[in-house]
């Protein structure tokens, strides 16, 4: 902490603060780096795709969904904690939208299948909610919060080279494999005791697809008069 | 005109929102708040936050990955 006797505080910030500061040191150029890294990259893709496909696709997809993480500082974490902790709702109702765009993309895949008579790929993704969902979402609430970010999130920013969540990531490792290992104990205990519910069953496939769609504008209206609300105090 | 420096170094997203937020409660207006940041996801909503609530900010990039905000209370 530092006082300083400028009285003049329209504008000055900037001014001021350079006078009392070491010059920066020059930053290196990254772009031969970068250059280097995506050779790399491509030379880990050819080689993965030489053994399966999969791998390599994989390994493509991973690396195009960390960059557009990394750069739209698009975070789950903030997007559940934020309308509480600051009222700002803007990675909230950018989620939502994600939402919106993938209720109708993933509808048009399903329907695409169900309609030449397949087999509806993701079905076993279709599981049963029970109180066990609840306590799940609360506690990995609990735990992406104190770790800082989601499993995208903790991932990004151990590629970005944040230290402190490399250990996020150790633990996530450890609870994922903790959390398989017993899941058939906890799937016979109390997940199988709940309701499976696959929306197109109950409404037909458009009206599912309008009953979440009116629930995701819901909740925008919903997180935009909260961030109306709190900024106006 | 009072400067504060928060080290909000190696510490991970909330954690300096929340310091910012309590420190700038005890702030006059007029003083400046400096909260040193490395975690790029505080880079983003710290400034939000701060630009949201009217107050003057300024993001410097001191170092690769290493940010200082510059919040000037307004009100």
């Amino acid at each position: 902490m530092s006082e300083t006797t400028n009285t003049n505080s329209s504008g000055s910030i900037s001014t001021t603060r350079r006078r009392n500061r070491a010059p920066r040191k020059p930053k290196k150029n990254m772009i031969p780096v970068g250059l280097a890294a995506a050779l790399v990259f491509v030379i880990i893709g050819i080689l993965l795709a030489q053994r399966s496909a999969m791998l390599g696709f994989f390994w493509m997809t991973g690396i195009a969904f960390g960059f557009v993480l990394q750069r739209a500082r698009f975070c789950f974490t903030a997007s559940m904690r934020d309308p509480y902790l600051t009222g700002g709702t803007s990675l909230t109702r950018a989620v939502l939208i994600a939402f919106a765009l993938t209720t109708i993309g993933f509808t048009a895949i399903k329907y695409g299948y169900f309609a030449k008579g397949l087999p509806i790929p993701g079905m076993s993704y279709v599981v049963p909610i029970s109180l066990a969902t609840l306590v799940g979402a609360f506690m990995f609430g609990i735990g992406m919060v104190i770790a800082g970010g989601c499993a995208s999130g903790t991932l990004m920013r151990v590629g970005e080279g944040f230290f402190m969540q490399v250990l996020a990531l150790v633990f996530f490792v450890v609870g994922s494999l903790w959390g398989a290992h017993d899941f058939e104990m906890w799937k016979y205990l109390f997940i199988s005791k709940g309701k499976s519910v696959f929306l197109p069953d109950i409404f037909g496939w458009s009206g599912a697809v309008f009953v979440q769609l009116l629930l995701i504008a819901v909740l925008y209206v919903v997180a935009l008069k909260w961030e109306q609300k709190k900024s106006n105090h | 005109m009072k400067e504060v420096i928060i080290d909000s170094l190696g510490e991970a997203c909330p954690v300096p929102l929340v310091k910012a937020q309590n420190a700038l409660k005890e702030m006059e207006v007029g003083d400046v708040l400096i909260v040193q940041i490395d975690h790029s996801c505080a880079m983003k909503n710290v400034p939000e936050w701060a630009r949201k609530e009217g107050h003057n900010v300024e993001i410097e990039e001191v170092d690769d990955a290493e940010w200082e905000v510059i919040i000037e209370k307004t009100k």
